[in-house]
């Protein structure tokens, strides 16, 4: 095998595809980064035990100035391979391997020799056979995965939980997550109705890099589901990764169908004050902040107090307030990461008791993204 | 004391307290798991006295008398919640995290009927 490659170009490439690789893993092959060249092509692969991603570079691409004197395949030591190609002095980096795996790197003055291993020892992507595609714009799927990634669980003892669900129903697409103290759920419209085999869960870590690849360049994205696979495709790449089993717990009814109290606000203002008033619960003893909304005089007032450090109180600029009074305590931690979410716009909070979980929704769009939040009992 | 016997020292020291915590996470896990088993445990006698009051007293039925108007199930649910165990299908008779609240329990005892 022997290519010249503009560097900046296989760099690229490489970062996106370092994503898959692990430098703790103890499979020594998957600390690899897999490099195959064909006629017209150069594929880079990486994968651990979660996901996997190949994206090729094409003799086609202008910016690469990609030229493919040999064909053939190598594994290079990712993390080893990454830094010395980053500190090569020249625009241009020549790739050669020789017997016995050994490649040369040369570029400008600099020469490096590192050893490489046999790619046949490489583990084979998973195979897809999906009838399904979904065919999603990337900005919006990202949005999804970061609205509700936030409340995937990150406790390995309940596996299913560190997932996101997916569910297809006519043309909408559904993803919600919940670590049992919270819940998010985002549905988006797709352009026309799909059959999806049945519902996915997918690893919250291995949607959290997919959306990190999805930059503004990127315009849509494919997805494809086998049995135990997803496979999202973009530009150049691949993007596997594995799907939790199992069954996930019904969420629908976690989400309280009627409300006493309602109360409107812009996010940043509570979202402000929920900071301030979260410097006191952290350095106490138990994070917990209280709302107490008096409905007559449409007032909601935040307060915090620690015995230990000190207590804090402020009213919060509301735009409405109705129903009933109400006191009801809560994880600070949780409604900022909502807050958060949602950004600059208005939100409707919906609460039915103090015992109950109460809801975020965004005024504008009430139907396709809401947060639920689990308060704590004070008594 | 030279170099290598302090350092043979050291390498004694940390695998003694390797061993110590290792115990120490067998012990605490046996734990756990006890208490899970009486979590369980309480549930069921729970219900058993439940169903025993009920074949007895056939005629008391649906009394809601709680603040919010809890039956009686519901009411040794709420107790056993409190008193930091899971009372969810998902996660039923296993012990709260640090106490942590969660929204299946929550939905199971307050939640609509
Ligand atoms: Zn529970």
């Amino acid at each position: 095998m022997k290519f010249t490659i503009a560097r900046n170009t296989f760099i690229k490439k490489l970062n996106a595809v370092q994503r898959a690789i692990s430098s703790k893993t103890t499979i020594p092959i998957l600390t690899g980064l897999k490099i195959e060249a064909e006629e017209d092509r150069l594929i880079l692969t990486g994968s651990n035990t979660d996901i996997s991603i190949e994206t090729t570079i094409s003799t086609n691409d202008e910016e690469a100035h990609l030229n493919i004197e040999s064909t053939g395949a190598v594994v290079l030591t990712a993390r080893f391979f990454g830094d010395i190609v980053k500190k090569l002095p020249d625009n241009t980096m020549l790739l050669e391997v020789k017997d016995g795996f050994q490649t040369t790197i040369t570029s400008g003055a600099s020469e490096f020799k590192i050893n490489g291993l046999d790619a046949n020892n490489f583990p084979h992507l998973p195979e897809v056979d999906s009838q399904t595609t979904i065919t999603l714009k990337a900005d919006v799927f990202s949005e999804m995965i970061n609205e509700t990634v936030i409340a995937v669980s990150n406790q390995e003892s309940r596996p299913i939980l560190t997932g996101i669900h997916f569910t297809i129903e006519g043309n909408k697409l559904s993803a919600v997550a919940t670590d049992s103290h919270r819940l998010s759920q985002r549905v988006i419209n797709l352009p026309e109705p799909i059959k999806m085999p049945e519902d996915i869960i997918i690893p919250g870590k291995s949607l959290l890099e997919l959306s990190r690849m999805l930059d503004d360049e990127i315009d849509t994205i494919t997805l494809q589901i086998s049995e135990n696979q997803a496979l999202f495709t973009f530009d150049e790449t691949l993007f596997y990764s594995r799907l939790l089993e199992g069954l996930y717990p019904d969420t629908s009814r976690l989400i309280p169908k009627e409300s006493s109290t309602e109360m409107e606000f812009e996010a940043p203002e509570l979202l402000a004050s929920i900071e301030r008033a979260s410097l006191l619960s952290h350095a106490g003893r138990n994070n917990v902040v209280k709302l107490t909304i008096n409905a007559a005089n449409k007032q909601a007032i935040i307060s915090g107090d620690s015995p230990e450090v000190g207590n804090v109180e402020e009213e919060v600029v509301t735009k409405d307030i109705v129903g009933e009074d109400l006191e009801i305590s809560f994880n600070p931690d949780y409604l900022k990461d909502a807050l958060r979410s949602f950004g600059h716009t208005s939100i409707k909070m919906a609460f039915t008791s103090a015992l109950r979980p109460f809801t975020l929704v965004p005024t504008e769009d009430q139907e396709n993204f809401i947060q639920l939040i689990t308060p704590v009992r004070t008594f | 004391m030279d170099k290598k016997d302090l350092f043979d020292q050291i390498t004694e020291v940390t695998r003694n307290t390797e061993d110590l915590l290792n115990k120490l996470h067998e012990t605490q896990s046996a734990m756990v798991e006890i208490m899970e088993e009486n979590a369980e445990l309480q549930i069921e006698n729970q219900h058993l006295r439940e169903r025993l009051k009920q074949a007895t007293a056939a005629e008391n039925e649906g009394t809601k008398n709680t603040k919010y108007g809890l039956s009686k199930s519901l009411q040794n649910l709420e107790k056993l919640y409190a008193s930091g165990y899971h009372v969810c299908n998902e996660f039923y008779g296993k012990h709260r995290q640090d106490e942590e609240e969660c929204a299946f329990c929550l939905t199971v005892i307050y939640g609509d009927r």
